[in-house]
């Protein structure tokens, strides 16, 4: 290393310069993007397996109205139900908090300060709402359309735009988007705010599932929403290791 | 406007401030909340000596917060900025950018 990273005697315009380079220099010592990001893909991906492990078909009875059945009367229907809700919440929760030890340790051994706390703040919260959401259509199911949906207190119609809008918000787009967001703040990275605005349009968009020929009633029916944004996250991973790592070896 | 800010901005900048190895470990300070002699020293590239001169003299006027430590067996100095090191660095880099407008405009020279 040479006196050159001390800021330069010259010009103003010199000087500021080099507390810029500087700046740079911290930041990338206490960057580690890829490190959530491929925590949170093994965690989409795995949301596979689970929803395939817990799949069942359980008998409904009576049947829910719906439009198709206005003129049929069903006294017993199947209903397909998968996903848990347990699953989603600890493994969000275990990320964020594997996440923020792994920013401070690594920060520490590198002789930086970790600027994790905010993110840290933002995945509780998004905990307690993801969990919140997670329990309730545990208990009371998937809502059908025309049936009427009461979420805490807010009347909401289940075949309404907004509602399957804020379904989805409230889902991994949240949890996982949102502390992107915040995190892409944190470490003042505009190649992670891309990202992280990707990745929210790639949840929040209703992209057809229907690409994958596996329908609503298949074991695997969660495959085709999930392994997306999955692989988006660990090709995220991989990408921002590409970059960083280099960068960790010329500050160390 | 006020007698502050008629002032030519060289007359603003502060000596324990403007030095430019000081400036860079109050940069430093300031953007990483608490950093370590050692990640100073290579990040500066400075000798370990010289880097302890300055930050004696920043410690003497206030401006940083030196703890000292071991992790393990190994001593660790850890340094942060007080809040009147935060102003003063927020001062030096406002009066720089002051300087630049008037280097811009053509009026570098002070008057008096």
């Amino acid at each position: 290393m040479t006196d050159a990273s001390v800021p330069s005697s010259g010009a103003p315009q010199e000087v500021l310069a080099s507390l810029g380079d500087l700046t740079r220099r911290v930041r990338a010592a206490q960057r580690a993007t890829w490190f959530p990001l491929l925590l949170f893909g093994v965690l989409t991906l795995g949301g596979i397996l689970v929803d395939r492990l817990t799949f069942r078909v359980e008998e409904v009875t009576p049947c829910p109205p719906g439009p198709s059945r206005a003129d049929v009367v069903l006294t017993v229907c199947t209903a397909a139900k998968q996903g848990s809700p347990l699953y989603w919440t600890a493994g969000i929760a275990l990320v964020y908090a594997a996440t923020a030890v792994f920013y401070v340790r690594r920060a520490r051994a590198r002789g930086v300060g970790s600027p994790i706390r905010p993110y840290v703040l933002t995945g509780v919260a998004l905990v307690v709402v993801v969990a919140a959401t997670m329990f309730w259509v545990g208990r009371n199911g998937i809502p059908q359309p025309g049936e009427p949906l009461d979420f805490w207190g807010l009347q909401l119609d289940p075949g309404a735009g907004t509602t399957q809008f804020l379904e989805r918000l409230t889902g991994e787009a949240a949890a996982v988007g949102l502390p992107l967001l915040v995190l892409s703040w944190v470490e003042r990275s505009r190649a992670l705010l891309l990202f992280a605005l990707a990745y929210l349009l790639l949840e929040l968009v209703p992209i057809s599932t229907g690409w994958a020929g596996i329908g609503a009633a298949s074991p695997w029916s969660g495959l085709p929403r999930l392994i997306v944004p999955g692989v988006f996250l660990l090709l995220g991973a991989l990408g921002f290791a590409l970059v960083q790592l280099p960068r960790r070896r010329d500050a160390s | 406007m006020t007698e502050e800010h008629d002032q030519h901005p060289v007359n603003g900048l502060d000596d324990v401030v403007h030095q430019r190895v000081r400036l860079g470990i109050l940069t430093v300070a300031h953007e990483a909340r608490r950093v370590e002699f050692g990640f100073l020293r290579t990040a500066l590239g400075l000798t370990a000596g010289n880097l302890s001169q300055h930050l004696a003299v920043l410690e003497k006027a206030g401006l940083v917060a030196v703890e000292k430590g071991y992790e393990g067996r190994r001593a660790r100095t850890w340094l942060s900025l007080t809040p009147a090191g935060d102003r003063a660095l927020r001062d030096e880099v406002t009066q720089l950018k002051r300087l630049i407008h008037l280097i811009e405009q053509g009026g570098a020279a002070p008057e008096g």
